[in-house]
């Protein structure tokens, strides 16, 4: 069976000394799922995904991607790419070399072509050689996800990504998800702001209080997850 | 990519960055010279008492300023969460430590050798005779700060008081290695023997490989949040 893509939660949990963070969770998300994790704050919807990330080992349980336990096969992190608020970029480093960097560290063939290909993507390729600290939000924006994306994972984890991105920038940030999916890629997308998920998941998942209280097959209607989401949302706030 | 592959990338982007920013360095050096200038102007001391003294003056000001740029070896890490990234690339976390502990050490020698000529000059030394033996004496002792160093900063890198905490949990562990590359400097500073250098200089090799192979089995434990 193909496991390219795949990620399996087997009773994983997360305590931070006395606190239960996340409390044991079951979960199978298969290859090309598009997935909405929604939750109040302190919900647990971070700390799911740096499990999932590998970030963060579990206090209980397994994660496995693609078949392997992350703490076990560290270069099965290679199927994944994280794009966050935060941009994981250095300041004082150009784009190209921040790129390059990861590159070297992902240890990719023809990282020259790919820089190239990468920046010319984010449609970086006049400003590649100018220090990301002069960039604006949504260029580092770009910059971030050319960078999530340079090894070509096969899980995309997205941590509020469109927070701080104007009109254009989430608009072409929508349409490379949309990309994304369309070549068969699994993602997870956490955000407050439900409209930025529509037509983009296939399936929700709730998180209220470190318990996945709501897994639920979406068919992309935005009134339909507002009513998924509000009862957890609204008892949390 | 190999383990040292990924090391030397880490390295390469530490060093380019300090190269724009000296961030780093520029502290650590106007730190160094300070403490020697007000030791210099706090003793007026003399032939014997001179080389008594010196010694400690110089390692104590390199520890000290040490702090400063273990304090700011995961600085641009912490700023936009970028080892995030670091640690969702594949391969042992352990190469970021060694990237980060040889960055380290190339800095500490740098503020060393920038150094020199001004302790030389505030302390009355001809360096020219004792200069091979002093620069090994450096080498290791900044081997020894740097492999116990990285290991801390990493651990405190993610506390609220990391300023405090980094040098509460260096201090005491370096001692063992400050005490012996002080009684080695002195031993070269007095013109003494190679056998009477050797047990010092092979502590500090012993300290220096010992922290750095631990600090490489424990790195992946301490980084986590």
């Amino acid at each position: 069976m193909d496991k390219d893509g795949e990620i399996v939660l087997t009773d994983a949990a997360k305590r931070f000394g006395a606190y239960t963070a996340l409390h044991p969770t079951n979960l199978v998300i298969s290859r090309g799922q598009a997935v909405l994790l929604v939750g109040a704050n302190g919900a647990g919807k971070s700390t799911l995904l740096r499990l999932v990330a590998g970030l963060s080992r579990p206090s209980d349980g397994k994660v496995q991607i693609n078949g392997h336990d992350l703490q076990d096969a560290p270069e099965a992190r290679s199927a994944i790419g994280l794009l966050s608020h935060q941009t994981l970029l250095y300041d004082e480093l150009t784009a190209r070399e921040n790129l390059r960097f990861f590159a070297q560290l992902y240890g990719l063939h023809n990282v020259q072509e790919r820089l190239d290909e990468a920046l010319a993507e984010a449609r970086l390729d006049d400003r590649q050689h100018h220090r990301v600290s002069s960039f604006s939000r949504g260029m580092k924006q770009r910059l971030a996800l050319a960078r999530a994306t340079l090894h070509r994972p096969s899980i995309l984890l997205l941590d509020e990504p469109f927070t701080g991105l104007d009109t254009g920038s989430a608009t072409a940030l929508r349409q490379f998800l949309h990309l994304f999916r369309g070549n068969g890629g699994t993602c997870i997308l956490v955000t407050h702001r439900l409209d930025e998920a529509d037509g983009l998941v296939d399936r929700l998942l709730v998180l209220e209080r470190g318990h996945l209280r709501l897994d639920q097959a979406l068919s992309s209607d935005l009134d339909q997850l507002y009513a998924h989401c509000a009862p957890y949302l609204d008892s949390a706030l | 990519m190999s383990f040292i592959g990924r090391a030397l990338a880490i390295l390469r982007k530490d060093l380019q960055a300090e190269w724009r920013t000296k961030e780093r360095l520029s502290p650590m050096v106007f730190f160094t010279l300070l403490v020697l200038l007000v030791f210099n102007f706090s003793f007026e001391l003399g032939g014997a008492a001179l080389r008594e003294i010196g010694p400690g003056v110089l390692w104590s000001s390199y520890v000290f300023a040490s702090l400063l740029g273990l304090g700011r070896s995961f600085a641009d890490e912490h700023e936009n969460d970028a080892l995030d990234a670091l640690l969702l690339a594949p391969g042992d976390h352990g190469a970021i430590y060694l990237g980060k502990m040889v960055g380290n050490l190339v800095f500490l020698l740098a503020i060393e050798l920038l150094s020199l000529p001004f302790f030389a000059l505030f302390f009355n030394l001809s360096l020219g005779f004792f200069l091979v033996p002093l620069l090994a004496v450096f080498v290791l002792g900044s081997a020894c700060l740097a492999s116990v160093g990285t290991l801390f900063a990493a651990m405190s890198n993610n506390m609220r008081l990391r300023e405090l905490l980094l040098p509460l949990l260096l201090l005491p562990m370096i001692l063992p290695a400050l005490i012996s590359c002080v009684a080695a400097t002195k031993i070269v500073l007095a013109n003494g023997h190679f056998t009477e250098l050797l047990p010092h200089m092979q502590m500090l090799g012993v300290y220096a490989v010992v922290f750095t192979v631990l600090s490489l089995m424990l790195f992946e434990y301490a980084i986590e949040e």
